[in-house]
């Protein structure tokens, strides 16, 4: 068959299934569908072809000639298939264009092709010529949908799908970042997120709810969604939003409890990048509430020394016997307040009453209320010692060393907190009782420097008057021989 | 006991001949009139350096050199050494009072033109003793190598580095090397208790010596009073005693200063730190300090720093070498020129020390 022929033909099949604003008279269409070209047939479908972008739009050309020559003339501006940043440039020439998006009636914003350049795909790919992804990398090329439509690789119920097309591939992430890990994918179906998000359920959070979309950076860049600092807020984003939340029958106050915790404080208000997140406990990908047994393992990862306390302590077999999550049930869970000694004992606020009492048979009531005295006892020590160095310090003392020294009481306070896990009354009297030598050892020192500030003032006053009784006979003195030399003189 | 020292008299007498001395002692004379009070504060100089020889050694025992230990050594000796504190907050109240009084002995031998024939050496190794103070009280200042110390000894060492063609060298002798480092401490201490104490005595030994040989100078005015019966004061036991008095009242000063206001030892110096507000030298250096902050950075072709301290090198040998140009002094004329220039400095030295206190 004659190429003048397949033309003919071309444009009858055109004329007879002309089908969208687009393609209606778009000749790329007519020819390239004839041919089975397969973009061809996908472009029929694309949300551009709808709003009546030809695909000269993106390659250049005139799609109302009819001769191939002529519609893929290159002095007529035909760029064929674009390549590289050429492709992404191609969709910025529109999508980058206020008034032109405004003209297609489109509200997308204009911004994505900026966001792309400063998000980590925006960095160099190995060959060093593009950017590591294109707009089509994540959205296809031809038959593009809106996001909304589930047909969408970046619909939420298929982003998953989209960025583990690469990030699941070991082989091409170790071009760019062999230490990011790749098996987000199976962690995240372990996740609530993504059980409910396999299940068809396209609001729990997927890869972009995270991360971002055309602006992703690094879990370590500041900016980032995922920084640790940042990492409540964009969990708060959903988690915080009640009606958001409502079908799941979960509080939505995490974030609110959180922000006043210890950890909260540590890391919202100090910036303390090594404080905990939301994703230290629960995961990131695999983001789950951590059971009533592994709740002591996950603290324990940081509080590592508390958590082996409490493994071997009698408490262990009691929390397992009663179902109770260990460190939660002391210690709640998002609101942890700083530790102090007020948790500990027997006084109605203390933790230790809610299941210890007076006339219980075991000696758990008995431990707590002498743990209480001893370390307050301790506290007690360790002010009046300050007290004394400050006083010896505003009388002009030099007492920096005791000073320095009475860190070791506070430290010894700071580890007793720690041996309550153990709730053995000896250990915790052990660490109590070198706090209390060193409190009292500093009380002393700053003691003996107050009493020598009030030596050195009667010192002084002693001195002074040797000194000046001498100088008072010294000066009689001289008028004695003055006058005996007077007198001499007066005689000669 | 009166038998036991002539005993002990006699026995030194054979074999020195002590007799000479005494004699001679006995025969010296301080004039007496309206300003004798100023002969006193040679002496009070002379005792306030014999408390820093002391108390220098003293602090010695438990010093150590070296950016690690120089501030605990300092620090201990505030806290456990016995006395330490009393020791080191004399040394330092001593140091200034030392500056003071050899300022104050200066202004009056220069104001009663001592210095004039035959005492032009005497006032040379004065001048040149009360150089070796101001190195004394820089060098010292850096030793507890604390904080300012070291910020003051940084802005101190900087200025020296702008004299032209000399200054960068001396800068480097100075600090031994680039910054203020323990190399410069090491080294401030090495001219802190060896190199300016070598210096001082032999300069204190020729000084004493000329005032010995030559005796107190008179102002010219009390010298030439027509009829007026020259009055005078045996130098044994009249003035030694007197001298042994203002003595006394020092040191109660002193006791009195060390233990009401003893000297801080404040933070140990950091140098990644950055510098405290209210930098500044110590109050005999204030003056200089202040005048080069007001100079502005450009006068004319000349940058401002500079010409403050060429102005102020100047200045200094000016006043060093006064006996040899003022040659009516010499001659026993009397010339107000000379004490205008005083009186300029004096009241120069009290202004910019007072503006750079309170700026």
């Amino acid at each position: 068959m004659s190429r003048r022929t397949l033309y003919a033909i071309a444009v009858v099949t055109s004329v007879l299934l002309r089908s969208g604003p687009a393609v209606a008279g778009d000749q790329c269409i007519t020819c390239h569908e004839t041919l089975g070209d397969k973009p061809s047939t996908l472009f029929k479908h694309d949300v551009h072809s709808a709003k009546g972008i030809s695909c000269a739009g993106c390659h250049g050309g005139n799609a109302k000639a009819e001769e191939m020559e002529q519609a893929m003339d290159k002095s007529a501006g035909f760029i064929g298939t674009p390549k590289g940043d050429d492709i992404s440039k191609a969709c910025a020439n529109c999508h980058s264009n206020a008034e032109k998006m405004k003209q297609l009636e489109s509200s997308l914003p204009t911004n994505q092709w900026e966001m792309l350049q400063v998000s980590v795909h925006g960095k160099l790919a190995v060959s060093g010529k593009e950017h590591i992804a294109q707009c089509i990398t994540c959205h296809n090329a031809h038959g593009i949908v809106s996001v909304k439509n589930p047909e969408s690789p970046v619909y939420p119920l298929n982003v998953v799908k989209t960025c583990t097309k690469c990030h699941a591939d070991a082989a091409f992430m170790r071009s760019y970042n062999p230490s990011l890990p790749v098996d987000q994918l199976e962690k995240y179906r372990t996740s609530v997120h993504g059980v409910r998000n396999a299940g068809g359920d396209a609001k729990p959070a997927e890869c972009a709810s995270c991360h971002g979309s055309h602006d992703i950076r690094s879990a370590k860049d500041a900016k980032s969604r995922v920084y640790a600092v940042n990492i409540p807020s964009t969990c708060a984003s959903c988690h915080s939003d009640a009606e958001y939340m409502k079908e799941y029958k979960i509080p939505t106050d995490q974030f609110e409890k959180f922000s006043k915790s210890v950890h909260g404080i540590a890391l919202l208000q100090k910036h303390d990048v090594g404080a905990p997140a939301c994703n230290s406990c629960h995961g990131n990908h695999g983001a789950t509430p951590p059971g009533v047994e592994s709740v002591s393992k996950v603290c324990g990862t940081c509080h590592a020394l508390n958590a082996d306390l409490f493994s071997s302590s009698p408490h262990k077999k009691a929390f397992d016997e009663r179902h109770l999550p260990e460190c939660e049930t002391c210690h709640s869970n998002h609101e942890i307040v700083a530790a102090t000694s007020k948790l500990l004992g027997v006084a109605p606020d203390a933790v230790c009453s809610r299941c210890h009492h007076e006339n219980d048979t075991g000696k758990g009531f008995v431990v707590a209320r002498t743990m209480r005295l001893l370390t307050d006892s301790l506290e007690s020590s360790e002010i009046h010692a300050a007290s004394l160095l400050d006083e010896a310090e505003q009388k002009g003392m030099e007492v920096s060393e005791a000073k320095f020294k009475l860190r070791d009481a506070h430290q010894a306070r700071l580890q007793s907190r720690t041996m309550v896990h153990s709730f053995d009354e000896d250990k915790f009297r052990d660490v109590i009782s070198k706090g209390l030598t060193v409190a009292s050892s500093v009380g002393s020192e700053g003691q003996h420097a107050i009493d020598e500030y009030y030596f050195r003032r009667w010192g002084l006053g002693i001195a002074t008057l040797i000194i000046t009784i001498v100088g008072v006979s010294l000066y009689l003195t001289i008028k004695r021989i003055e006058a005996r030399q007077r007198a001499k003189k007066s005689l000669s | 006991m009166k038998q036991r020292f002539k005993k002990i008299y006699s026995w030194i007498d054979e074999r020195v001949h002590l007799e000479d001395v005494v004699n001679y002692m006995g025969k010296k004379y301080v004039p007496l009139h309206s300003h004798s009070i100023w002969y006193y504060f040679g002496g009070v100089s002379l005792f306030l350096f014999i408390i820093q020889v002391v108390t220098g050694i003293l602090l010695l025992l438990y010093y150590k050199s070296g950016e690690e230990f120089a501030f605990e050594s300092i620090q201990f000796i505030m806290s456990k050494v016995e006395f330490g504190w009393l020791i080191r907050s004399i040394h330092s109240w001593t140091a200034n009072l030392f500056i003071l009084a050899a300022m104050v002995h200066m202004f009056s031998v220069y104001f009663g033109k001592a210095y004039r024939k035959p005492r032009e050496v005497t006032w040379l190794t004065g001048m040149l003793m009360f150089f070796l103070a101001l190195g004394f009280g820089f060098s010292g200042y850096l030793l507890p190598w604390n904080e300012l110390a070291f910020f003051a000894t940084k802005v101190g060492t900087d200025i020296a580095g702008i004299v032209p063609l000399a200054g960068k060298p001396m800068m480097m002798f100075l600090r031994g090397g680039e910054e203020v480092t323990g190399a410069t401490l090491s080294r401030f201490f090495g001219f802190h208790v060896a190199v300016l104490p070598g210096l001082f005595t032999v300069l204190l030994g020729i000084h004493l010596l000329l005032v010995q040989r030559q005796g107190m100078s008179e102002p010219i005015e009390t010298g030439h009073e027509a009829g007026v019966e020259r009055r005078t004061m045996p130098f044994f036991p009249n003035f030694l005693l007197r001298d042994l008095l203002f003595w006394l009242i020092v040191l109660n000063l002193l006791a009195i200063l060390a233990v009401f206001f003893p000297w801080e030892l404040g933070r140990k110096a950091d140098p990644f730190a950055p510098a405290p507000a209210g930098i500044r030298p110590e109050w005999y250096f204030l003056f200089m300090f202040q005048t080069l902050k007001f100079i502005p950075a450009k006068l004319l072709f000349l940058d401002g720093e500079v010409l403050g301290i060429g102005l102020f090198g100047l200045g200094g040998l000016l006043w060093l070498l006064v006996p040899f140009w003022d040659r009516k002094s010499s001659r026993g004329e009397q010339n107000r020129f000379i004490n205008y220039i005083g009186l300029f400095i004096v009241l120069y030295i009290l202004i910019f020390t007072v503006l750079g206190w309170i700026l």
